[in-house]
């Protein structure tokens, strides 16, 4: 099974890179939260989508994650 | 001893003519041997003839007639016309060293005292003269002016242990051992995947740096941005306004960083603390070479490689020491007197020069040293031509650098002021120069800057006019630029002084990383990833480090470079082993990821047109030329441009700023140039 985002072999769903990036995608969502004091799971993947600091894998996550 | 001449070889044709006009006294005979030029003199009723490799005129490599084949443990040397096709002028130049041989009494090595030209010199007494190598005299010198050339070979010594030149060989050999077996497995393993034969190598550095540049990849891709806050006071007295930060330079919350603002505007702060001080900064210590590269970078944005070739047409020129050294101290025997005298005499560094030698000039020393050459110096010689651009200015930075290190060391007041409104504090603090010291004598590298302050006493009372709340994210890693991955290296001890900047580019050069900060590749990536599954000790730092400790410890006079090229065997042996019992899933990995790599480089960018597709050079089927077109041709988007058909095209990050389409390098033929891909790109007419 291939990575839909990138076409490497994927471990389950994505490669390793991929699923990696998608555990910090997960993982930082309570930090904003936390930060911001609200903020909702498809605001925080706009968020996350848009900042200009986002690693290009995590980028490519928040995407899939809010098309899903 | 019969009645025939001195030979003495030189590292390089510059060098060779240095040293017969210092000896001669600029009395010397230039003729050709073999189309290469040779010097001849009479010095103290002795003849002496000079002659010149170019580089190494020698190199390591395998008996087999046959490149695909591996495992391969024998090596031997060869002349380096046969192991290398761009080498032909070494043959003409081994030929004249042997003819020159034959009527020579006595032999002198005379090519730079470090690990490579002492191989290049044994290499040449040992294979062209004729086994001369333990019996030639060896002349020592760390700079090429007539002074310190006539006293070396005043001075001339025995070869001694000849630790560096076995060191140098041994070097040869495990390298080439090293890069020859992973090459040609990891190619064929590429070709055994059903596609055609790519080069695609791992040498004994290169696998644990691009590990590192991997590394630093990996955390920038995978990195998520954590949102913080900064606030910043704006207070006033007497009509006059200044900032303070928040004591807090990060804020977590939002709610947080609100509050704040809303407890603090419109009331009254006092300066609860105000400390003064100050402190000395001592000047900075003398150049060895990873410290000039470094420095050259952050002054001008020269990379590693052009800094050190810059440096030794210095040094050729006799302006400069010898560069390639790991020093930062300079000995008492270089005359420091003499070299500021010199400095003093242009123009630029008289004043500086003038006063330093007022007293007993006596520089501060840095820690590490090297046994061969001492830290970078200026020689005290003016340049007798014009210096371009780049060679002015790393001169310019040794020499000010030289200045500095006798420097006194400069004094700074520091200021910082502690700003109450109620629960919360803000911070203030400045610093200026009050004794520039050494940094008069460094001028613009020095790098520190005077923030100035209010003059503000313990009580003063201050008005709170407003709070700025500024959001921030947290920043993802820099990838590595060609300085601070030298910096890294030089860290983890791999690589030496002489090769680490060639590493660096030969990653480039393997297409593993590209641009100027150095982002890796997919195919980069890929063989990182497979090296960390099935063969991990390339890529390990240990090994290469392992590997280093001892050739230096060869260096040093210690035997057991045999030992060390049979260990070495063993290793890579068992690496191949289990790179070969997966040579399909290598090959599938690495093909694979060389492919997105190739694909990738055929991208520019998101079309400016459709706003949705790719535009990609794709080549005409009739004309076979290349172009720019959009990658939604079939859905309508006729965005197309015209493209030089010669050169390669380098894709770079940032579109055009005039009409948002993509920017391209066309590199070769000469300076790269930068090209907005759009035919009627505005930007064109107003240029």
């Amino acid at each position: 099974m291939k990575c839909p985002l990138c076409g490497r072999d994927a471990v389950s769903d994505l490669c390793r890179y991929h699923a990696e990036a998608k555990a910090k995608v997960q993982a930082a969502y309570t930090p904003w939260v936390k930060a911001y004091g609200k903020m909702e799971w498809g605001d925080y993947l706009d968020n996350v989508k848009r900042n200009p600091q986002t690693g290009q894998w995590a980028k490519e996550i928040a995407e899939l994650l809010k098309g899903g | 001893m019969s009645d025939g001449y001195t030979l003495v070889i030189c590292e390089k044709p510059d060098a060779a003519r240095r040293v017969s006009d210092a000896l001669s006294g600029g009395n010397s005979r230039s003729e050709q041997v073999d189309g290469t030029t040779v010097f001849r003199f009479s010095r103290k009723g002795e003849e002496y003839v000079v002659c010149a490799a170019q580089g190494h005129l020698y190199g390591v490599s395998d008996p087999s007639e046959e490149r695909t084949v591996y495992p391969v443990f024998d090596v031997e040397w060869y002349s380096s016309d046969l192991v290398d096709e761009d080498s032909a002028s070494a043959a003409r130049r081994i030929s004249a060293v042997k003819k020159l041989s034959a009527g020579a009494s006595k032999f002198v090595n005379a090519c730079d005292f470090d690990v490579e030209g002492e191989t290049i010199g044994y290499n040449l007494l040992k294979y062209a003269c004729g086994g001369k190598e333990k019996a030639a005299l060896r002349a020592r010198f760390s700079t090429l002016t007539e002074e310190d050339l006539v006293k070396a070979f005043d001075d001339l010594e025995f070869q001694g242990g000849q630790g560096l030149a076995r060191a140098g060989r041994a070097r040869h050999a495990i390298d080439f051992v090293w890069g020859v077996n992973l090459s040609r497995a990891l190619s064929q393993s590429v070709l055994g995947s059903g596609h055609r034969y790519r080069t695609v190598s791992v040498g004994r550095v290169q696998g644990p740096t691009l590990g590192f540049l991997v590394q630093r990849e990996l955390e920038i891709r995978e990195f998520v941005p954590v949102p913080y806050w900064k606030d910043s006071g704006i207070f006033a007295r007497d009509g006059k306004k200044f900032t303070a930060a928040y004591a807090k330079d990060r804020i977590e919350t939002r709610p947080f960083a609100e509050k704040v603002r809303e407890e603090c505007v419109g009331k009254e702060a006092a300066a609860t603390s105000v400390r003064r001080g100050t402190v000395q900064v001592g000047p900075p210590v003398p150049f060895n070479i990873g410290d000039l590269q470094k420095e050259a970078y952050r002054a001008f944005g020269y990379t590693p490689s052009r800094t050190l070739q810059i440096a030794e047409r210095l040094y050729l020129a006799a302006l400069v020491s010898y560069p390639r050294t790991d020093s930062q101290r300079l000995p008492q025997s270089i005359d420091y007197r003499k070299i500021i005298q010199g400095v003093g005499k242009m123009p630029e560094y008289s004043a500086h020069a003038a006063e330093l030698l007022k007293t007993e000039p006596k520089p501060v020393q840095g820690a590490r040293s090297d046994p061969a050459h001492p830290a970078i110096h200026p020689t005290g010689e003016k340049p007798n031509r014009r210096l371009d651009a780049s060679e002015g200015a790393v001169f310019d930075l040794v020499v000010r650098r030289f200045l500095a290190s006798f420097g006194p060391s400069a004094r700074r007041e520091m200021v910082d002021v502690t700003l109450a409104v109620g629960e919360h504090e803000f911070r203030l603090a400045g610093g200026r120069t009050v004794f520039p010291g050494w940094m008069k004598y460094y001028g613009r590298y020095a790098g520190y800057r005077d923030v100035e302050f209010p003059a503000v006493v313990e009580g003063d009372r201050f008005k709170v006019v407003d709070v700025l709340v500024e959001e921030k994210f947290e920043q993802r890693p820099y990838r590595y630029n060609q300085s601070s991955l030298l910096e890294k290296m030089e860290k983890e001890g791999i690589g030496t002084k002489a090769t680490r900047a060639d590493i660096i580019s030969t990653l480039a050069g393997r297409g593993y990383v590209s641009g100027e900060s150095l982002e890796v590749s997919d195919l980069g990536l890929s063989v990182v990833e497979t090296m960390a599954r099935y063969a991990p000790s390339i890529i390990s730092t240990g090994l290469t480090r392992e590997i280093e400790e001892k050739l230096e410890a060869v260096e040093g006079g210690a035997e057991g470079e045999p030992a060390l090229l049979r260990e070495t065997v063993r290793s890579i042996a068992a690496q191949l082993a289990e790179l070969n019992a997966n040579e399909d899933a290598v090959g599938r990995e690495l093909d694979s990821a060389q492919m997105r790599t190739v694909a990738k480089s055929f991208v520019l960018g998101r079309c400016p047109v459709c706003k949705t597709g790719e535009l990609r050079v794709i080549r005409s089927k009739s004309t076979k030329k290349r172009f720019v077109g959009c990658s939604n041709y079939s859905a309508g988007c006729r965005a197309s441009a015209p493209l030089p058909q010669r050169g390669i095209v380098r894709t770079t990050a940032r579109p055009c700023q005039h009409c948002s389409w993509p920017v391209v390098y066309i590199v070769g033929g000469g300076r790269p140039w930068r090209l907005c891909v759009n035919p009627s790109c505005p930007g064109k007419w107003k240029s």
